[in-house]
């Protein structure tokens, strides 16, 4: 028969690694979903050969390899960028500071999450980020991606609720 | 930077625009423009108009080689913001922003300029840019009126100077081969005997464009440069800033649906068939929208007699179904169909199951078609044999284009100025093609067929 002592060992041990999922689902979707914002495509065209000998038209072929540079940055997606800007409860200033520490945030707060650096302010300040991001969505109208983000919302609450059985920490402090 | 207030109305412009253009060219010093062909240096931009149409363009343009953008201007302060901003940190330069087109003309050293204001302020636009000495690339419709257009014309010879119209489909490479190699040297479509064309655009798409009123232009603003034309009664401020933002729903400021969507797909009409209309036939109604002043839905039938025989064109503009595969316009032959548009995926070419198939093989042999798909029969028990046509192949074009839709028109533009080439679409042209269409919502408004005359369609 198995000891109290034993037993809570092994729920213990359940709760640690539901805790590490939870860090390495959200920190991969904080940090990818920042790369992605430095995501463009390089298109490769080559010219189109009629009769033997490139078109005098310029008509081309095109294809599209996927490529990340700082100049591809782009926050707010262009298509949201200019409803919010319509948007009277978005200063045009907030808007602009927003496109521009979103996507290093999201960056740097994954890597605190992963590496477990003060995994539980890490916690909070992710719910805030997909907090402000679900009012940007009320705003206009996009119901589906305000239920999704409010997914993300419990996630963030179940790891912090789990917090006291987090392992592997650089800095287990706040 | 200077955002003083502009001195002369588009009313006090068009009453003086003859006036004006005796004194511009009694002013040689001031409006002397670099000759075409002499600058190797950069060619001078500037910008009359930075709303959504600029981006457009500007966005088109960005990668284009020898341009110095030196000055943009808009009533609207904001978006001469944004263009000095956007030109700013791409180019690591600032322009000088104006509200006043004509200050701006005055005070800028100028070789070219682009005009993307609302359709009634193009000609009043443009020709002030051209007897400014600059040459212009003026958006379409060229004017919301005929004889707005004419008078573009007018100025363009008057002064000498180069004015493209911004039906940019005629400098699309994929439109060009089309026309050239298919349709004229190969012939793939016989004789063409019908043509169809269509922008369907979704009710979503077709609403009212609202903004933020503290960066909208004052009401005294708005009535100087015209926007209360053809109200009944005084307007309020409000009212003018809808007027402001959605001109394209007023008659006295613009065309309609038939203008903005469908004079770039009518031009393709006359382009390809290789003439001007003899008739149009048009109905329309405000279906949905009904406190709009155009209609919302408009169709209409163009009579042609081309070098080639009678042909018919039918065309469509929906805003309130995007349903039926978009925008295209297509020509409808005896041994092929090319249904083509801006969009490549909205582009078909399909063979008629007795056309020659060892020619359509040779073309794909040579590189000037891909054959995409066998025609394959619906089949189903609903099938009667004696009423079904054998389903013709499916081809596409070889290639595509790798730009904006709008680069290779403003390359040839700018490739005009410097003297390297002829204008795809100047203005004459573009009118010869445009004149018809103002005839579309007078057919549609009286019910009657209009049998063009000299009158109706002269440039």
């Amino acid at each position: 028969m198995m000891s109290s002592n034993e037993n809570t060992c092994s729920n213990d041990l359940g709760l640690s690694l539901g805790m590490i999922l939870l860090r390495l689902w959200l920190a991969a979707r904080a940090i990818q979903t920042g790369i992605e914002k430095f995501g463009g495509s390089k298109p490769i065209d080559s010219t189109v050969l009629i009769d033997g000998a490139p078109n005098a038209y310029g008509l081309t072929e095109t294809t599209a390899d996927k490529v990340y540079a700082l100049s591809n940055y782009n926050g707010v997606p262009a298509p949201l960028y200019d409803k919010f800007s319509n948007e009277p409860f978005i200063p045009g200033w907030g808007l602009n500071l927003y496109d521009t520490i979103l996507g290093p945030v999201l960056i740097i707060l994954g890597l605190t999450l992963l590496l477990g650096i003060a995994t539980r302010f890490s916690l909070f300040l992710m719910g805030l980020v997909y907090t402000s991001l679900t009012f940007g969505l009320i705003l206009i109208k996009q119901d589906a991606g305000i239920a999704w983000l409010g997914v993300h919302i419990i996630m963030v609450v179940m790891a912090l609720a789990l917090a006291k059985y987090n392992k592997f920490a650089i800095l287990k402090k706040w | 930077m200077n955002f003083e207030l502009p001195k002369l109305s588009r009313r006090d412009f068009l009453s003086k625009s003859t006036l004006g253009a005796g004194l511009v060219l009694g002013a040689p010093s001031i409006l002397k423009a670099k000759e075409a062909g002499a600058p190797a240096d950069d060619i001078r931009v500037g910008f009359i108009g930075c709303g959504k149409q600029h981006e457009v363009l500007f966005n088109a343009m960005v990668n284009i080689p020898g341009i110095r953008y030196v000055a943009a201007c808009d009533i609207m302060k904001a978006r001469v913001g944004r263009t000095y901003s956007t030109i700013k940190s791409r180019f690591d330069y600032g322009i000088q922003r104006y509200l006043d087109a004509r200050e701006m003309l005055e005070k800028e050293d100028l070789d070219a300029v682009f005009v993307a204001t609302p359709d009634f302020w193009h000609a009043p636009h443009a020709i002030m840019a051209l007897e400014a000495g600059c040459d212009v690339y003026c958006e379409k419709m060229m004017s919301n009126t005929i004889e707005g257009a004419r008078s573009i014309v007018e100025a363009m010879d008057r002064t000498g100077k180069l004015c493209q119209i911004g039906h940019q489909r005629r400098s699309n490479p994929r439109y060009r081969f089309t026309l050239d190699e298919l349709i004229h040297k190969e012939k793939i479509c016989g004789q063409i005997i019908n043509a169809n064309g269509q922008w369907n655009r979704a009710l979503s798409s077709s609403q009212d464009i609202v903004s933020k009123p503290s960066i909208l232009p004052k009401a005294d603003i708005l009535k100087e440069f015209g926007f209360d034309e053809g109200a009944d009664g005084k307007l309020t401020e409000e009212e003018l800033r809808h007027r402001f933002l959605n001109w394209r729903f007023y008659t006295s400021l613009s065309g309609g649906p038939i203008s903005d969507l469908g004079a770039h797909q009518i031009d393709i009409f006359n382009w390809y068939l290789g003439a001007q209309p003899k008739s149009v036939m048009a109905s329309g109604g405000r279906s949905f929208f009904k406190d709009r002043e155009h209609f919302d839905n408009v169709m209409c039938i163009f009579d042609y007699d081309t070098p080639h025989g009678n042909a018919r064109a039918f065309y469509q503009v929906l805003t309130t179904t995007s349903a039926g595969g978009g925008y295209y316009e297509s020509f409808m032959g005896t041994e092929g169909t090319i249904e083509i548009s801006e969009r490549e995926a909205y582009t078909n070419i399909y063979k008629e199951s007795g056309a020659d198939s060892a020619k359509w093989d040779k073309l794909v042999n040579r590189g000037l078609l891909k054959k995409e798909a066998a025609g394959q029969a619906a089949g189903g028990a609903d099938a009667i044999a004696s009423y079904e046509s054998a389903p013709p192949d499916k081809y596409a074009l070889p290639g595509g284009l790798s730009k904006q839709p709008h680069t290779p028109h403003i390359e040839n533009f700018y490739a005009a100025v410097r003297g390297e080439v002829a204008l795809t679409c100047d203005a004459r042209h573009a009118l010869e093609s445009e004149a018809p269409i103002y005839w579309v919502n007078p057919a549609a408004n009286n019910n009657e067929i209009i049998n063009f005359t000299e009158e109706h369609l002269h440039t």
